[in-house]
């Protein structure tokens, strides 16, 4: 019951504080509620006990890649006239929504028609680092590296990209 | 519970796609695709504590590694872009197709 009431606050923050994300002019009014929306999908990872997942969400997200956009628009030192001028937004975000709105209206059926709530049974450590760390650590062992080749790639092509005189 | 976090993970992606097809701003957009990565990242937990298995919770954990990199090769392509444009619309980038330029 407790958590039905704290589910239903933390989604109707996620939903409207994304809504404002996609919608908002300023760059830097879509990044400050964007981390609204990051850090109560994170109190919603904690709310089925990943904890470890809830930790690692608000390192990353919202303490490292919201930083990071926070100093680029900054740095950047975004002017109005830099801005697309977006006349039509408000059309294009109504436009779009009822084009995308029937495929989520036929997921979210499918959804409640599945008795896809199988067994709800929490086990004794369940999502705790130590879970998580054997899972990754014995069966995922392969995915694990190549997100270390993948990270490395990335980190040597976005230091390739941003060289002056190319 | 897992319902409604299914519920809401298809709202939260279906919010992104709306941003990510409307909006002419490249840093929205930018925000719209991580926006896609967390509803499925929320899915993809929720799916894992209903059947009391973590294995969907260290696929998430990739892909949050894979957001944090494809970040940093954003941030570069905006300093890259806004440098040789100065502008953050999307539709000024063409650079591509045009030989002279």
């Amino acid at each position: 019951m407790q958590n039905d009431i704290i589910f239903t606050i933390l989604a109707l923050l996620t939903i409207v504080s994304s809504i404002v994300m996609i919608s908002a002019h300023r760059p830097i009014d879509s990044a400050l509620s964007f981390i609204v929306t990051l850090v109560s999908i994170a109190a919603l990872f904690g709310l089925v006990n990943a904890t470890f997942l809830f930790a690692v969400q608000i390192i990353i997200y919202a303490g490292a890649i919201l930083t990071l956009i926070l100093f680029i628009i900054m740095f950047l030192n975004i002017k109005e006239e830099n801005l697309p001028d977006e006349k039509y937004k408000n059309w294009w975000l109504l436009g779009t929504s009822v084009i995308v709105l029937p495929f989520a209206i036929i997921l979210i059926k499918l959804v409640t028609m599945s008795d896809i709530s199988v067994n709800n049974i929490p086990s004794e450590n369940f999502g705790s680092i130590h879970d998580v760390g054997l899972k990754l650590f014995s069966q995922w062992v392969l995915p694990f590296e190549l997100v270390s080749i993948h990270l490395l790639v990335a980190l040597i092509g976005s230091v390739t990209l941003s060289k002056r005189g190319n | 519970m897992v319902e409604k976090y299914m519920i809401l993970s298809i709202i939260l992606f279906s919010i992104g796609i709306v941003g990510l097809i409307s909006r002419r701003n490249i840093i929205v957009i930018y925000m719209s695709v991580e926006l896609l990565l967390n509803a499925v990242n929320l899915s993809l937990i929720a799916i894992s504590a209903d059947l009391g298995d973590s294995a969907a919770q260290v696929i998430s954990l990739i892909v949050i590694a894979i957001a944090a990199s494809e970040a940093a090769l954003f941030m570069s392509l905006f300093v890259v872009l806004f440098r040789s444009k100065g502008s953050l619309d999307a539709n000024v980038f063409d650079m591509l197709g045009d030989k002279n330029d």
